[in-house]
């Protein structure tokens, strides 16, 4: 079952190997994904007689995954409407969380501020850092993609991986290149509630304070403004937009500063999560997103959501049983899983053409 | 001028050029010191052509993008790490297999083989792994064919890099983690001394040389056989291909096959040469750095693609470290005060290079006949992935 | 046609010429000998360290030290001039350690250069893994500052089988260091947890020749000493926290055994996290200020407080207190040239490093080109040399008879020194 389009106007009924071959690659996935945690969850009942620990790696796998599904949106929004990698877009990531760490220094954000001032303080960098990435993926693409708009799609592709190298030396040159360690602002570990044994932290549920605003304000954007509409419309027949009147480039920046915006969120929250910041974060974030946004349907916005949290508690079980020096190898078995057999994604509608 | 012309008119005419540029190639380390700077950057230099004229044979001539080509280049240092030191000490009593080596690596435990049994060997380990990475994409097109190679790529890299946690029959470990495998042995090949890379760079610059005339010959004469047609069949219109008879599968398993391999000999070669394999050094930013050479020559042109490979390595490993920031460009910059280091920009530099190069020129420097013609006599197709800019 | 033939032609000469023009510049003779004869009455001393990442800050002191030694002297040994040459055994992608490519490569280029007298570094040990062999073929004298590794110099407990002879592939010792072995430094961890009252450890690893080997050497210490270990894992430097393997820790003291380009920061901020009323011990690796001054994305002072440090230098009072008057010379000259009263612990090592090169041509007088006199007078006439460090000896396998470790406290984001650890025999 080839990604590439099969055309819309099929008017045969689907044969019955069809049919079925849809529903192993669908539900195959499904179970596919579902097997890791059931069976740590398994072993957890063994070893403790409770689902605490699988219950605590889902917990974080939740909130480590809204993070993700911010990038992923990224991805998606872009794929969706130039049929472009933009591998650039995990160093925007990056660079949002390069960027709200320079400025907790001058605000005077540390550890010990007070409530309100840091809530303030943080308030700033957030939009500050969505606005320094929104901005550089607009410009990115300004200069590197349009050009090639009409060019066969090794160009773009190349174009981005420049762009990404470029930005990591940005990253370099600002920060070092080696990890460097952030304070520890709103004590991002400290337990916050404990639901039957489920610890949340602040930093999870921090995590969901801004993320899940974030991403309906998205949804409706995209579902119910004129603006949005146009992305739509765009993004299911350029050339038809443009006879609709459409103005095609700036559709096209504004999807990118909208992607752009979410990943520099992203950043923030992710910094103050971890605690620390490192050029190469978004190399690592990048894929991990991207492989979101292909699981759960690449052009697919629900799509890009859902497939970052499955990837956020993939991630969290492999650190956590594994050993977190094989999370990528994992992650990346679970991409090359999902191309094989069902490369349109849990939910993915086909795009124009997968390729 | 007529005499020129008179030259261009003898049959052998278009061999005249690459015939001077090769005996060139060939003496020149005769001029130079045994141990020479230069020579050490020629000796890479000459390496990265094998692997860029590999890469070419699956992105150039079947038109399957790539990204996930360091693989081979592991699998080739791999093969070398595994069996040309002394890394498991605990064969055959500690004595160690030893067979068509001397000198130093023979008195050493672990498995030594003479270096062409290693390069056959490399050559089978990256045919296979070739093989197996190219099954999930065979249905798959352009992007996402680069995705999951890219996906391979890391996984084997991190497999490799992490290969000291998974132990073969009881004790044999995958590879040495992050610290590195070394020393390796010297090249030693039948019936001459073991080469010495702390003496004399000539032995492996000629050996080198050796190879990449060979990989050009099989690449020569793979472009004009049947298989090299198929495989332009397959990159310029993939239904047409199948509907005329080419047998689609085989043509792209053989490609990736193919194109590994020669990324395995090179990665030997460099094993041997660099006297160290170490995990490290797998990541996705050396398939780009191949990746760019083979496009900065030009997709599918051979020559081509030799330029680019040598290009590039010359300003990675001597224009950036040497040139810009050890020579004139740097100490002028240090007199003004600004204390930074090319080297920690070459990342950039590099990045900047392949944005500008897929701006301004896109089918590289010396793009493949095919495609000027397609360029010049209107032959257009509708539908392929790389067709280049007019 | 023709402007293919152009184009071909006019790409390689461009290629040949930029190389043979950076070649101009470069420090290779016409000549044809190799390794052995230096014509000329120039001397190069390479020195090879880190200088991205974390360790810039680190590695800047050792040069600077080794820099005042060469001033002290004039630059001149003899009739012979030294050049001194810095080089960067790290790159982008693997900063604040060496990376094992560059390190071959620096090594190599010291192997070309014909007039190579000494070879200062690596600074980490997984780098003199790599160009030890290579420079040991071309019989260039090497001394590190601050290699530990046990493997490299002797086969003791926590080396490899085929170590160390496989480094020195032309069968004798080119080698040297001047500090002690990991042996030394893990006994000295194994005292002090003693003395603190620990009673059960975890040790972390980072995977480097260095770590892994002094987390062997730690813990077959604190197994002497009778602590119960109570596991030895390996960190992954890429990965962003250490939350998954940090809670495994069930001990009340744990080793962070590894360097700070490592991620060292994270690791230890993640166990103070996960166990609160561990003790927290870290090595040499960690001794700078990368590690402990908050402000350079160190660990934070909470942290900082519960954390102890060995690295084998003592403090300028110290060196005062035990008699080393060379020492307070060196620590006043520092101040004087470069304006830091308190620098880095490894600044002093850096002077000694290149105090003991400079000796060693000294004493060989003329014969100060040739590399088998030098090497002979390194390693087997050096003997109850008078330095900064104190009085000590090479011994036959290239080892410094020193064993003296400091411990050291942090305190606003610098290592304060507590005392000396006297170890009973390692």
């Amino acid at each position: 079952m080839e990604a590439a389009g099969i055309p819309a106007g099929q008017a045969l009924k689907p044969r019955r190997s069809e049919v079925v071959s849809e529903f192993i690659s669908k539900y195959g996935l499904i179970a596919i994904l579902i097997a890791f945690p059931a069976y740590y969850g398994i072993q957890d009942l063994i070893d403790d007689g409770n689902l605490t620990r699988i219950g605590n790696n889902l917990a974080d796998g939740l909130s480590n995954g809204a993070i993700w599904a911010l990038v992923a949106l990224g991805y998606t929004l872009v794929y969706g409407i130039i049929e472009l990698i933009n591998f650039a877009h995990g160093e925007i990531f990056m660079i949002g969380a390069f960027t709200s760490f320079a400025l907790w220094a001058p605000l005077g954000l540390n550890p010990d501020t007070g409530t309100v001032a840091l809530v303030l303080g943080l308030l700033v960098t957030l939009i500050a850092a969505m606005l320094v990435s929104g901005s550089l993926n607009v410009m990115i693409e300004r200069v590197g993609y349009r050009p090639l708009r009409g060019a066969p799609k090794l160009a773009p592709l190349i174009t981005a991986v420049g762009f990404s190298f470029i930005l990591q030396n940005v990253g370099i040159l600002w920060l070092g290149a080696s990890q460097r360690g952030v304070p520890d602002l709103i004590e991002s570990q400290k337990e916050l509630v404990n639901i039957v044994g489920i610890s949340l932290s602040r930093g999870d549920l921090l995590a969901f304070a801004v993320t899940v605003p974030l991403v309906l304000l998205l949804t409706t954007f995209v579902g119910q403004s004129r603006l949005g509409k146009a992305m739509r419309a765009t993004a299911q027949d350029p050339e038809a937009a443009k006879l609709m009147g459409i103005n095609v480039d700036t559709t096209i920046s504004l999807t990118f500063l909208l992607g752009g915006l979410l990943a520099g969120a992203a950043g923030l929250i992710n910094t103050l999560y971890q605690t620390n910041v490192w050029y190469f974060q978004g190399f690592t974030a990048g894929l991990i997103a991207f492989t979101a946004a292909v699981m759960g349907g690449i052009g697919n916005l629900r799509g890009a959501v859902l497939g970052g949290l499955i990837i956020g508690c993939i991630q969290q079980i492999s650190d956590n049983r594994i050993g977190n020096e094989w999370t990528p190898a994992v992650i990346f078995a679970y991409l090359v899983l999902i191309m094989v057999f069902r490369p349109q994604g849990l939910i993915g509608e086909e795009t124009r053409e997968a390729g | 001028m007529s005499t020129i012309q008179d030259l261009r008119r003898r049959r052998w005419a278009p061999y005249l050029l690459p015939a001077v540029v090769l005996v060139g190639v060939a003496v020149f380390p005769l001029f130079r010191p045994p141990l020479d700077g230069f020579m050490d950057d020629c000796i890479l230099a000459l390496a990265y052509v094998v692997m860029a004229l590999g890469l070419n044979l699956v992105v150039g001539f079947a038109g399957l993008l790539d990204l996930g080509y360091v693989a081979f280049y592991a699998f080739g240092l791999m093969t070398m790490g595994w069996w040309a030191s002394d890394f498991y000490t605990g064969v055959n009593g500690e004595e160690g297999i030893h067979i068509g080596v001397s000198g130093f690596a023979a008195t050493l435990p672990g498995i030594h083989l003479s270096f062409l049994i290693i390069v056959v060997g490399a050559i089978l380990v990256c045919a296979v792994a070739g093989a197996i990475i190219g099954l999930p994409t065979l249905r798959l097109r352009g992007d996402y064919i680069a995705i999951v190679t890219l996906a391979f790529g890391e996984i084997i890299g991190r497999t490799f890099a992490n290969g000291d946690e998974i132990t073969i029959f009881n004790d044999y470990k995958l590879s040495n983690g992050r610290q590195s495998i070394s020393p390796i042995d010297q090249i030693d090949l039948p019936l001459l001394d073991p080469f010495d890379s702390a003496l004399n760079l000539r032995p492996y610059y000629w050996c080198i040389f050796a190879i990449v005339l060979v990989v050009l010959f099989v690449n020569f004469r793979l472009r004009d056989s049947k298989l090299g047609r198929a495989w332009i069949a397959l990159r310029e219109d993939e239904v047409a291909a199948a509907s005329m008879g080419v047998p689609l599968v085989k043509t792209k398993l053989l490609s990736y096959a193919t194109g590994g391999a020669f990324g395995g000999i090179s990665g030997a070669f460099l094993g041997a040469y660099f006297s160290s394999v170490n995990a490290n050094q797998f990541q996705f930013g050396f398939s780009i750095f191949i990746l760019a050479m083979v496009i900065l020559g030009g997709l599918g042109s051979i020559w081509g693609v030799v330029i680019g490979a040598v290009l590039l390595a010359f300003v990675n490993n001597r224009l950036i470290p040497d040139v810009l920031d050890q020579g004139f460009v740097g100490d002028k910059l240090r007199d003004i005060g600004l204390n930074f280091s090319f080297t920690e920009i070459s990342f950039g530099v590099f990045g900047f290079i392949l944005v500008i190069m897929m701006v301004l020129r896109p089918e590289g420097i010396l793009p493949e006949r095919r495609r000027q013609m397609e360029l010049t006599e209107g032959i257009g197709d509708t539908e392929s992935v790389f067709e280049a800019r007019g | 046609m023709r402007v293919r033939w152009l184009a071909v032609l006019s790409c390689l000469v461009g290629v040949f010429a930029l190389g043979l023009a950076a070649c101009g510049d470069d420090d290779d003779s016409g000549g044809s000998s190799s390794g052995g004869d230096i014509s000329g009455n120039e001397l190069t001393i390479y020195s090879s360290l880190p200088l991205q990442g974390t360790s810039k800050g680190q590695s800047e002191a050792v040069i600077n030290g080794e820099k005042l030694a060469l001033k002290e002297v004039g630059g001149k040994v003899g009739k012979y001039t030294i050049k001194y040459v810095s080089l960067d055994d790290s790159t982008a992608q693997n900063p604040g350690t060496a990376d094992e490519g560059q390190t071959a490569q620096n090594a190599r280029k010291a192997v070309q250069d014909e007039n190579t007298i000494f070879y200062l570094g690596e600074f980490n040990s997984g780098g003199t893994k790599v160009s030890l062999p290579i420079l040991n073929k071309a019989n260039i004298p090497q001394i590190s500052p601050s290699n530990t590794y046990v493997g490299l110099t002797t086969n003791d407990p926590g080396s490899e089988p085929g170590e160390p002879d496989k480094y020195y592939p032309a069968q004798k010792r080119t080698y040297a260091r001047i500090v002690p072995t990991d042996t030394i430094q893990g006994a000295a961890l194994a005292t002090i947890m003693k003395e603190d009252g620990c009673t059960s450890v975890n040790i972390f690893n980072d995977k480097t020749t260095y770590g892994a080997g002094l987390a062997k050497n730690v813990e077959q210490s604190a197994k002497d000493e009778g602590l119960t270990v109570k596991g030895n894992d390996g960190t992954d430097k890429n990965a962003p926290n250490y939350r998954s393997l940090a809670a495994k820790i069930t001990a009340d003291c744990f080793v962070g055994s590894g360097v700070t380009g490592e991620n060292y920061v994270q690791v230890f901020k993640d166990v103070a996290a996960a166990c609160p009323d561990c003790k927290l011990y870290g090595p040499d690796g960690v001794a700078e200020a990368a590690f402990t001054d908050p402000k350079q994305g160190g660990i934070p002072a909470d942290v900082g407080a519960r954390t102890k440090v060995t690295v084998a230098t003592l403090s300028p009072s110290e060196f005062e207190k035990q008699g080393i008057s060379a020492a307070v010379k060196f620590f006043d000259d520092f101040k004087a040239e470069y304006g830091v009263a308190q620098p880095d612990p490894y600044a002093i090592y850096g002077f000694e490093t290149m105090d003991l090169a400079l000796d060693t041509l000294k004493a060989v007088g003329d014969k100060a080109n040739d590399r088998e006199a030098v090497r002979n007078q390194l390693l087997t006439k050096t003997k109850g040399r008078e330095s900064v460090l104190g009085t000590y000896d090479i011994d036959q396998n290239g080892d410094t008879t020193l064993t003296d470790y400091g411990l050291y406290d942090i305190k606003n984001g610098q290592l304060e020194f507590v005392k000396a650890i006297k170890v009973g025999g390692g």
